[in-house]
């Protein structure tokens, strides 16, 4: 007998949804453009984070530079302190000589490179912190210790490592807060189009209710029509950004070089999972407020 | 009580004290006492605006009174679940004045409904539909739209819908009212047929030359109240009447 109201509930959802074309295709019209909207949303939150993550790796490691009269053992024994610091992901020693060709390996020194006598680097600990927020800490270990270069300590740049967090955290609240307002708005609508494809049924809604149908047989129908628009929706939703999302990331990339943004095709299959799923619970949601003052008995 | 015949049958229908007020303050019915024994013939009568039809819809649940109690069938109405609604109108076909037939469905497919609706197998629904149409005389026509179909075959068609499940009570609301004459009297002989078998009817009508000749159970209804319950009554009782006349 389930299986019989789900035929039915189907067949009906189908017919209703050709029967009032009109209505059917303004909704998804306006599901499809809110999907958009929403996908776009994630896009460059995704991209977003992408960026931070790239900033983000090189912020999480800091440099102490090693002062020239710095015997090796009392670098090796502060190396051993740091590695075994449960906030501290690696540490790597680099000495002079390492330096000195990493820094005449870079083209982009190649000038300068060629007028140095001697070496003037530093010998350095590179540290890679675990978490953002404890770069500080380990900055300040690191300047307390006494083989440190006192006239170049580290690299690190506190404050931009404190508004990188910052940011970030408005960036994706932000994020969230448009993604809410856009559901508000989603369910809105399909509300809106599916009270009018009701109000055009009431008079069978009616008849339904008067032969002993049950709220949900009545309902059904409809909740199936409101998720097959909102899959509708969200397919062409995806399409659009699937064809816009490669061209958009060269573009960006393009005009603004330096930002480490590229396409992540993995992304994309989240992106549909998320706005199918999307569209289908703001059309069940959407049908199931907007039945609900003809269904009730 | 005074007004109530004496019957053998237990009552299914049992009206308690009913008062209904509506929220806008119109007070619709007044402690209301009837029983309608299983089996019976009950035509509703009286003006318009007396709450004839008010007392259908305390029937068919589509309002509670404010007070009082109403039974069908050993259930109380006023307190039955929502949820428990719908399977208390399959146990009802309602037929009305304006047929409530879906016009994008077919004559057959309007008849199946109230069976598709209880989640009846294709095969029992085609048997059932085929019985219910041939009952009422509208078998040739199982695949005409009802705009196709004069006023007395559209209620033939409500009232094949009506008795498809074979429901334990028939309520019409004025099933005459927009037919003429002749047809009306063709659509009683079928509400009397489905008596016959052994359901209970309730009609209200302003159709009094049906009620008059037919001579069943009458219970007129006056500003709220119930004016007059007879066994084989007449539209107008004569001593009313004469107090109209004078």
């Amino acid at each position: 007998m389930i299986l019989r109201n789900l035929k039915f509930a189907l067949n009906s959802a189908w017919q209703s949804f050709w029967r009032n074309l009109a209505v059917s295709l303004a909704a998804v019209v306006s599901i499809t453009l809110i999907l958009v909207l929403a996908g776009v949303n994630l896009l460059v939150g995704h991209a977003l984070s992408q960026v931070l993550d790239g900033f983000r790796a090189k912020v999480s490691e800091i440099s102490i530079n090693v002062s020239d009269d710095t015997p090796l053992q009392n670098v090796y024994d502060f190396q051993q302190q740091l590695a075994a610091d449960p906030r501290v992901s690696n540490v790597k020693f680099i000495t002079k000589d390492e330096a000195l060709a990493r820094f005449k390996s870079d083209p982009q020194n190649s000038v300068l490179a060629q007028q140095i006598e001697g070496n003037p680097l530093d010998a350095k600990l590179e540290v890679r912190v675990a978490n953002l927020g404890d770069v500080a800490a380990i900055d300040t270990l690191g300047r307390r210790w006494s083989g440190v270069d006192p006239t170049d300590p580290t690299n690190y740049q506190g404050d931009f490592v404190n508004r990188m967090l910052q940011l970030s955290s408005w960036l994706s609240l932000a994020g969230v807060g448009l993604l809410l307002i856009l559901l508000v708005v989603s369910v809105v609508i399909v509300m809106n189009t599916i009270r009018t494809a009701v109000y055009h049924r009431r008079k069978e809604i009616e008849v339904m209710k008067l032969v002993g149908a049950t709220e949900w047989f009545v309902r059904g129908p409809f909740v199936i029509e409101g998720i097959m628009t909102g899959l509708i929706a969200a397919s062409i939703a995806l399409g659009l950004l699937v064809v816009a999302y490669p061209p958009a990331v060269d573009r960006f990339k393009s005009d603004i070089g330096f930002i480490p943004l590229s396409y992540d095709p993995a992304f994309i299959s989240s992106l549909a999972s998320d706005l199918l799923l999307a569209g289908a619970l703001l059309g069940a949601l959407g049908s199931y407020i907007g039945v609900r003052r003809y269904v009730r008995i | 009580m005074l007004l109530t015949p004496d019957f053998d049958t237990r009552p299914v229908i049992s009206f308690q004290h009913v008062h209904k007020t509506y929220p806008t303050g119109t007070e619709a019915l007044r402690d209301i006492n009837l029983e309608v024994p299983e089996g019976d013939f009950l035509f509703l009568v009286g003006p318009s605006g007396a709450g004839k039809s008010t007392l259908v819809r305390l029937l068919i649940r589509e309002e509670k009174p404010t007070k009082g109690k109403i039974f069908v069938d050993g259930v109380e109405l006023g307190r039955m679940k929502r949820r428990k609604l719908p399977y208390y109108r399959r146990k009802v076909g309602l037929v009305f004045q304006d047929f409530k037939l879906l016009p994008n469905l077919t004559v057959y497919e309007n008849v199946a409904f109230a069976l598709r609706v209880l989640g009846e197998p294709d095969s029992r629904i085609q048997s059932r539909v085929a019985e219910a149409l041939d009952t009422v005389g509208l078998s040739a026509k199982d695949h005409t739209y009802p705009s196709n179909l004069s006023g007395g075959e559209q209620q033939r068609v409500a009232i094949a819908r009506a008795l498809v499940h074979a429901p334990r009570f028939i309520i019409a609301d004025e099933p005459t009212g927009n037919l003429d004459p002749a047809t009306a009297w063709e659509i009683m002989q079928l509400f009397l047929r489905i008596n016959a078998r052994g359901a209970t009817v309730v009609m209200a009508t302003h159709n009094r030359e049906i009620v008059d000749l037919l001579r069943r159970r009458v219970v007129a209804i006056d500003a709220g109240q119930v004016a007059r319950d007879d066994r084989s009554g007449r539209y107008h009782d004569d001593f009313a009447k004469s107090q109209v006349r004078a």
